[in-house]
């Protein structure tokens, strides 16, 4: 076991890094028994680790297979951690993200990845899922109070269902309450500006440099 | 626009030959756009072998391209093995629920009966009528999926992403089992008279790495292409996404002809494996082919036929991935009447270099 907490956080890290999720919920466990601050264990251990990974997807030495089981790892740390948390950090108000696959679409990968990524910087996603009607995502965004509005479709032919929501928007006067962004195989910076939605992006890391962005957190 | 001097049957043989041909081959992959042709429902061609093939054979009378592939979506293969799929009424089917959950069920999977089970007969039918209808003048083409996708329909993507690295052993079981009906159904489209066309999506190195791409698809699809190869036919493989770190392994896998997606670039193909293998590809079927106008299509043909009109196996002009449903025909007449216009021998100056389209 790790010495002291600098160790225990990069051991946790590297746990992340290295898919072994036995390990990051033992060392969670560990954390908790030697009464560290779980909101530092998570973010220094953890969400460092997720970081890294997502390092690794960018230069291509981790693929989806990889990033799936190092997220697996970190949900195994959080589950432990989190409700070891600080009221005044488990209630803070962070910017948030309602995320889906827009109706006749189930290709999700893609998406839970954005997910993966965006709740290991830190923001709050509520997920709902695959094959979503437009309606949903304006409803949840307004029950919940979201910040920004997460697309997802990897066909064409469900494309336009992305303007389906962009509209749906305009016509209850919420469009500008909430930032859209897009994501997926054939969605492209043009076609998010077409539709008058907020922003693109090409990959996981990238989509959280761009709600990052919209949040006003230096990247 | 004059059409076309020779039929696609002979011009491939010509081109093949080293021979003069009137122009390049050109595939703008029609796939459901057909049912836009002969007034018809995406959802109709469900079961419906007969239909199938009146709207891919007029789709190929209508555009004057140079394939025909009987195609509705990825799926067929798992559907027949039990996984759910969903038929929107006018749209491209997608899957509701892989065949099974658990590693433990995999015991359960029988290959296909490609003769009796899901729409693999309607499929089969569809292949017979078309190459009785054209079969003289057109290379028709029976889709196959690849044996790891198929893999990923059954058990879900997830979950075999997943598999891959813990247990390995499940992963290879499930894609035997695919492969096995693979084999079957690639059997009953030659015997059709039909070439199948394997599609092995999920091998795209967006989603796995080229080591794992190693050990779980390049194996079936050897496999699979050897087959195909003791029939005395020529195999076209076509992976979407990323596939520039996979190309070589591609190639082992004997595929005679590599359909390219527009994520890649047809000049770097051309350099690392255009000695091995013709090149088919790329023009974007979403950002050109569906939002583009007819010049940029024009400008995006040339693009590719400057690229790669000299591969050393040659080059066919192609979408990079099945078009959607609604492409404009506009487009679609666009790309085949750029191919004329470049025409044979082929000719697309330096300097008209055309990249404003990207913009």
């Amino acid at each position: 076991m790790p010495q002291n907490e600098s160790e225990l956080f990069q051991a946790l890290s590297n746990a992340v890094v290295e898919m072994d999720e036995d390990r990051a919920r033992e060392l969670s466990i560990e954390a908790v028994d030697r009464g560290i601050d779980a909101y530092t264990a998570i973010e220094r251990g953890l969400v460092d680790g997720m970081g890294r990974a997502g390092d690794l997807f960018e230069s291509e030495e981790y693929f989806i297979p990889e990033l799936l089981l190092c997220s697996d790892a970190m949900y195994a740390g959080l589950d432990i951690l989190r409700p070891h948390l600080k009221v005044e950090d488990a209630n803070q108000r962070r910017f948030k993200v309602v995320i889906g696959v827009v109706e006749g679409d189930t290709h999700d990968i893609g998406k839970n990845l954005v997910r993966i990524m965006l709740e290991a910087s830190g923001f709050d996603v509520i997920d709902l899922g695959r094959d979503i009607p437009a309606q949903r995502f304006v409803d949840t965004a307004v029950s919940e109070n979201a910040d920004v509005i997460a697309l997802s479709t990897l066909m064409t032919t469900t494309m336009d269902a992305m303007a389906e929501v962009v509209e749906k928007l305009q016509t209850s006067n919420l469009r500008e309450r909430f930032k859209v962004i897009l994501g997926g195989g054939p969605i492209s910076p043009s076609f998010a500006k077409r539709i008058h939605a907020d922003g693109y992006a090409n990959s996981a890391p990238n989509a959280v440099k761009l709600v990052k962005q919209l949040a006003g957190v230096p990247a | 626009m004059d059409r076309d001097r020779m039929t696609p049957v002979q011009r491939f043989a010509a081109y093949g030959r080293g021979d003069a041909i009137d122009r390049l081959p050109c595939v703008p992959i029609v796939g459901n756009t057909a049912a836009r042709v002969v007034g018809a429902k995406v959802s109709d061609f469900r079961g419906n072998g007969r239909l199938i093939a009146a709207a891919q054979v007029a789709a190929y009378q209508r555009f004057g391209y140079d394939v025909i592939r009987i195609f509705t979506d990825l799926y067929t293969q798992a559907e027949a093995m039990g996984a759910r799929v969903h038929y929107p009424g006018d749209e491209t089917a997608y899957l509701a629920a892989p065949a099974i959950e658990s590693v433990e069920q995999i015991a359960t999977l029988e290959p296909a009966n490609p003769h009796k089970d899901g729409n693999l007969p309607a499929h089969l039918e569809a292949m017979s009528r078309a190459i009785a209808a054209v079969g003289n003048e057109v290379v028709v083409t029976g889709a196959l999926t690849g044996p790891f996708t198929t893999a990923s329909f059954l058990i879900g993507t997830e979950t075999l992403v997943r598999l891959m690295l813990k247990n390995p052993a499940a992963v290879h079981q499930l894609c035997e089992i695919a492969l096995e009906s693979a084999l079957a159904y690639a059997e009953a489209i030659l015997d059709t008279g039909c070439t199948p066309s394997l599609t092995d999506a999920m091998c795209s190195t967006t989603v796995i790495s080229p080591k794992q791409f190693r050990e779980f698809g390049q194996p079936y699809l050897t496999r699979l292409i050897e087959f195909i190869h003791s029939h005395n036919r020529s195999v076209t493989l076509h992976i979407c996404g990323k596939t520039h770190a996979i190309w070589e392994q591609m190639c082992e896998t004997g595929a005679d002809c590599l359909s390219i997606d527009n994520a890649a670039d047809l000049a770097e193909a051309k350099a690392m494996v255009g000695d091995r293998v013709r090149l088919m590809g790329n023009v974007s079927p979403s950002e050109i082919m569906l939002q583009g106008t007819p010049d940029q299509v024009r400008a995006a043909v040339r693009e590719c036929v400057r690229k790669a009109h000299d591969n050393p196996k040659g080059l066919i002009v192609a979408s990079g991935c099945s078009l959607p449903v609604e492409t404009p025909f506009a487009n679609i007449d666009a790309m085949l009447n750029a191919v004329r216009e470049i025409g044979w021998p082929i000719h697309v100056g330096e300097e008209e270099m055309e990249t404003a389209w990207r913009a």
